[in-house]
């Protein structure tokens, strides 16, 4: 217990004593953060856009004129199992018949005589897909019943929008990844000119009998103390430019910005913690092999 | 119990000793001389196990150099005081903090720490130079502290590697009687040294190393 109130006294003391270095430590991890973190909310607002997109997407299912309403009613409970169809709309002849009336402002049964338009269903699919919508396996699960006259979708669009996002994913793990693998390198190279000036320090440690973890302690210690000084510094600097932007972004492009400050903070403070840590551990590993 | 058993290292760029064989007794005196590169530092860093022998073994209570892992090292460095030429004080902690050190390694609590710290300060003079940085003392003022330094996690060995190089005459007399104080006491010393005039009388075991040889 003693050892380790030593160690976290240590690290403290350390980031006042390696003040030089801690400036562009911190500034650099601020930087790594920033930039995460502006990805991370272009990320949650493209989740919620593309939430909105997932809800209009329809299937809209014809019977054949020989299918009655309690056979669709049948039918549709089916349909609900398909994996991916999250609700269904029963459209019968009468529905169809006043659909027809509001859209082109005649009665068909006038014109006609009789009701051609057939009993037909909306399917529409779950938003919260793990990955992209296919909806090549639902269709065919569809064509696979006989009552089924015609499908209409929108397959291409969602295949297009859906190609998009997947693009879009892809692209903001490797930015991500990139500027965490610079920012690790950075804090490990700054690290290592602290410890090359504290040679002495881990030498004498060394000599009187400290383990590994008693001379690397302090050195992680200060990383992540580095790294909770940028995390404030960058979650303050977020939010103050999306209190800030928000409301005239809202007036340029009637588009709310969406954003949940304790998870940015959360996901601020692990990925700090995690730069620090492993750009500490990396560098004071490397000098005490 | 210290013994060296037929031990060769050689240094890349040439150097080092050969088949030194060596035996100290609990609580002896012993004084390793020698012209500047004839081994003795070699011998002290193969002690406190900071280089490996290339052949044969050096035994340091259950401590052997052929099956000491790693990670053990730490464990037989706090049985032993290491004192250097250059003293070796950290220049950014003051007189207080560099004599804790060891203490905060071996896990004492504030309270020890503050008791064993002063009356340390007080035992080698030092007593109202506490908060004084290594630059604020004297030669001989800094090594006194590397003294009280090695002997307060209260080692059984101390290697002292030149610890009068740097000292005037008296300061040197006195450390020497220091350390014959602390022999007594029971703790093993290996000091390694060049100044035969200021040993031969002290009546401890004189070594005598030569081209990394001990002459026999």
């Amino acid at each position: 217990m003693n050892k380790l109130i030593f160690i976290l006294a240590e690290g403290f003391k350390n980031v006042w004593r390696h003040k030089s270095s801690a400036v562009s430590s911190v500034f650099s991890i601020y930087l790594t953060l920033i930039v995460s973190g502006s990805l991370l909310i272009v990320s949650q607002n493209t989740n919620k856009l593309i939430e909105y997109l997932r809800d209009k997407y329809k299937i809209e299912v014809f019977f054949k004129d020989s299918v009655t309403e309690k056979r669709v009613e049948e039918l549709t409970a089916d349909f609900k199992s398909i994996n991916g169809v999250n609700s269904i709309t029963i459209i019968s002849k009468k529905d169809a018949e006043r659909i027809f009336k509001s859209q082109f402002g005649d009665d068909i049964l006038s014109i006609l005589g009789y009701n051609p338009l057939p009993i037909s269903c909306v399917i529409n699919l779950k938003k919260d897909w793990p990955s992209r919508i296919d909806i090549k396996p639902i269709i065919s699960n569809l064509r696979k019943y006989r009552e089924v006259d015609e499908i209409n979708h929108q397959g291409k669009l969602i295949s297009r929008i859906e190609n998009y996002y997947e693009s879009f994913l892809e692209i903001m793990v490797v930015i991500v990844s990139i500027t965490l693998i610079i920012a690790v390198f950075i804090i490990s190279n700054t690290v290592k000119l602290t410890i090359l000036s504290k040679k002495e320090l881990i030498r004498s440690l060394q000599l009187i009998g400290a383990t590994k973890s008693f001379v690397k302690g302090p050195f992680i210690i200060e990383g992540v103390v580095h790294g909770l000084l940028a995390t404030v510094l960058s979650f303050y600097t977020i939010i103050g430019v999306l209190n800030f932007s928000k409301y005239f972004i809202y007036d340029l492009t009637r588009f709310d910005i969406y954003y949940d400050q304790v998870f940015i903070f959360q996901v601020l403070l692990s990925l700090s913690l995690l730069v620090g840590f492993i750009g500490s551990n990396r560098a004071i590993s490397r000098f005490l092999k | 119990m210290i013994n060296i058993d037929n031990v060769s290292y050689s240094y890349k760029k040439g150097g080092g000793v050969s088949n030194i064989n060596l035996t100290i007794q609990d609580g002896e005196f012993v004084f390793l001389i020698g012209p500047t590169g004839s081994g003795k530092t070699t011998i002290l860093k193969l002690l406190y196990m900071d280089l490996f022998p290339k052949a044969g073994k050096i035994t340091i209570d259950k401590f052997d150099s052929q099956s000491i892992k790693k990670r053990k090292i730490p464990y037989l460095r706090r049985r032993v005081g290491v004192i250097f030429q250059h003293y070796h004080l950290l220049e950014d902690r003051n007189l207080f903090e560099n004599i804790a050190l060891p203490l905060h390694v071996l896990g004492y609590d504030k309270e020890e720490v503050v008791e064993l710290v002063n009356e340390s300060i007080d035992e080698i003079g030092l007593s109202g130079k506490e908060s004084h940085y290594p630059h604020e003392l004297s030669g001989g003022e800094q090594q006194r502290a590397c003294i009280a330094r090695a002997l307060i996690k209260d080692p059984e060995i101390i290697l002292a590697d030149e610890p009068t190089g740097n000292l005037d005459p008296v300061a040197s007399f006195e450390l020497i009687k220091l350390l014959e104080q602390i022999s007594k006491e029971g703790t093993s010393i290996l000091m390694a040294s060049h100044n035969y005039n200021l040993i031969k009388s002290r009546g401890h075991r004189i070594v005598e190393m030569q081209n990394g040889s001990v002459r026999q």
